[in-house]
């Protein structure tokens, strides 16, 4: 075989390794997003701000508290689910009754305030989140990938199936489906979706925060990081379907890996450009999501 | 328009244009005619989210549009600097029209997010063209409009403010003229209930295109205005970050009419001065201002001045003074 070819597939793989892991990253943040629209009926634009927290909480757990990286993991997840608590609590719940149209305006609202709050309280600096992991290598024949990536792609798959069986199999779970079909039936059967709406919630921003604690430490960390982490939550969910969890699953792949190739063989600098010509595309093509059966339009 | 508002409007209009002469200081003459192109700007904004009823993220991308169109035709081209505000409207209502015969398939949440796609992409595009563009350094040294041998720069911001009042005026009248029209009726009509409109005879797509395009073009011009007195833009004006003001000025003046946008605007210009010792307090303040506005005053500061003139009113029928 010749070297040269063979060069170019170890690239391809190479690539491609890098994107899954940054692609199950966006599925953790996407999971949370089409639950929350999903149960909720929210499109929530400050989603990426509980990823922006969810690193910047790691960080000071572990920089300063010298928490070890995975115990600070963990705490930050909790302490992001619990905030997200206090979020609903304040800019969702009382909005129940009302159009979207205010309830994506409230969202815009909670995004600025924690965006330029963090700014407020962290500081403009950028910050680097410690790991011990970023330094170590796997190697699987001549592809190398840092143990951080590894780490990525294996939490991200494990809590993506602990999260499906959950939906399915818990009683809690299916509390969920029952406010996703049909709010005023499972009400009728005695669900408070009060309490639903807001574990749910808790539970998105948790997943946001645990994709904020781990894929954080692979890049520079600043306060406008929510932003990033939204749009490409709402690309993954537009692609795979609004509501839709394995939708959010392939979604979040495919956009990893076209992003990955797009930059390695395009253009780095129009990586970005590549989800929301996605997104366009898919939202005339088939508004309902590519893996989705459901309709979009109303 | 009854005798009453046409005073009242008047009155308004001769007192904007006073305004400057109440003052010799430079400074809060720049922020007149900050002001004058914001409120031109969320005037175009509210015809998309107060008029027809859909939320645009990516209203931003149409202003720098105009602003590079018009920087770029003055400084390449030699086009006179006086044509640029129609020419980055017809520009960037060009993009509103291709941009909004694809985006306005779709509505409600999912319009949001593809039109801040869009927004993103232009935003995108300016900053990586850098042959066009140049990039995220922006463009400097635009020619100012020019009065004979008056450059209409900082120094002259009281006749910049002219200028800008004018156009400003302009399409407040145009706004006020077209809700009076047949077709702003539709703009309503299909704004609070799609089928009936289309039921009765409204052609809801074209409606909303038109709609779309107006306010792009607006956006367009307001850019060109902006490049022409700042003579400093960047790729920046495309930003989530003027995309969240112009959202802030319309929502938190009130949308859906025409001293609301004003008001809006003006409380973001006072407040981004005022606040500047904050730091970025100062956005944490714009941001609860939204929220709390969205939450508990739906109507924007307009809907005040209304509850206060209705609770006096309260013995006379309701809708009388309408």
């Amino acid at each position: 075989m010749d070297s040269d070819v063979f060069a170019q597939l170890v690239v391809f793989t190479q690539q491609v390794a890098n994107g899954l892991a940054n692609g199950m990253g966006y599925v953790l943040i996407a999971v949370g997003l089409t639950l929350v629209f999903g149960v909720l009926r929210i499109v929530n634009f400050a989603h990426g701000e509980f990823y922006m927290l969810g690193a910047y909480f790691t960080y000071y757990v572990t920089a300063l508290a010298g928490i070890d990286y995975l115990g600070a993991l963990v705490l930050a997840t909790l302490a992001v689910a619990a905030i997200g608590i206090v979020a609903n609590q304040f800019f969702f719940r009382p909005l129940r009754k009302e159009h979207e149209f205010t309830i994506l305006l409230s969202s815009l609202g909670l995004a600025l305030l924690m965006a330029n709050g963090a700014e407020y309280v962290f500081g403009a600096d950028p910050k680097y989140v410690p790991t011990r992991y970023a330094d170590e290598t796997l190697e699987i024949g001549p592809v190398v990938v840092t143990q951080q990536r590894v780490l990525v792609i294996a939490v991200a798959f494990a809590m993506i199936a602990a999260t499906y069986w959950f939906i399915r199999h818990t009683r809690m779970g299916k509390m969920m489906q029952a406010t996703a079909q049909n709010p005023e039936g499972a009400q009728l059967t005695g669900i408070n979706t009060g309490f639903v709406h807001a574990y749910t919630f808790a539970f998105a921003c948790g997943l946001a925060a645990l994709s904020g604690a781990l894929v954080g430490p692979t890049a520079m960390l600043t306060h406008t990081v929510g932003d990033w982490a939204v749009l490409k939550g709402f690309i993954v969910v537009v692609m795979g379907g609004l509501g839709s969890v394995t939708g959010a699953l392939f979604g979040g792949i495919l956009l990893g890996v076209a992003e990955s190739l797009g930059g390695g063989y395009v253009s780095l600098g129009f990586k970005d450009a590549i989800g929301y010509a996605i997104i366009i595309l898919v939202l005339l093509w088939r508004p309902q999501g590519l893996f989705s059966a459901g309709s979009g339009r109303r | 328009m009854t005798a009453a508002p046409r005073m009242r409007a008047l009155g308004a209009v001769a007192a904007l244009a006073v305004l400057p002469w109440l003052t010799g200081n430079a400074f809060l003459q720049h922020m007149m005619v900050l002001w004058a192109i914001y409120a031109l700007l969320a005037l175009s904004l509210n015809i998309i989210v107060g008029y027809l009823g859909e939320l645009s993220f990516g209203h931003a991308a149409f202003f720098g549009i105009g602003a590079y169109t018009s920087a770029l035709l003055s400084m390449q081209w030699g086009v006179p600097v006086w044509l640029g505000p129609f020419l980055g409207a017809i520009v960037a209502g060009a993009f509103g029209l291709v941009i909004g015969f694809v985006a306005l398939r779709i509505v409600g949440p999912q319009f949001a997010i593809l039109t801040l796609g869009f927004g993103a992409i232009l935003h995108t595009i300016t900053n990586y063209w850098v042959d066009l563009t140049r990039g995220p350094m922006g463009i400097s040294n635009i020619p100012p409009f020019s009065l004979g041998p008056i450059a209409l720069d900082f120094a002259q911001a009281r006749n910049m403010y002219y200028v800008a009042l004018v156009f400003l005026l302009g399409v407040a009248y145009v706004c006020h003229a077209l809700m009076t029209s047949r077709r702003g009726r539709a703009f309503i009509a299909v704004r609070e209930n799609p089928a009936l409109a289309a039921s009765i005879g409204i052609d809801v797509f074209a409606t909303k295109l038109h709609g779309f395009v107006v306010a792009t073009a607006i956006a367009g011009a307001g850019g060109a205005l902006y490049g022409h007195y700042l003579r400093v833009i960047t790729p920046e004006l495309m930003s989530l970050q003027y995309v969240a003001a112009l959202i802030i000025m319309v929502i938190v003046g009130g949308k859906g009419t025409i001293v609301g946008p004003l008001i809006g605007a003006l409380v973001y210009v006072s407040l981004l001065e005022m606040l500047r010792a904050a730091g970025p307090l100062r956005l944490v303040v714009f941001a609860a201002l939204l929220t709390a506005c969205v939450i508990f005053l739906p109507g924007g500061l307009v809907s005040l001045w209304r509850r206060l003139r209705e609770r006096r009113l309260a013995p006379e029928p309701a809708g009388a003074s309408a």
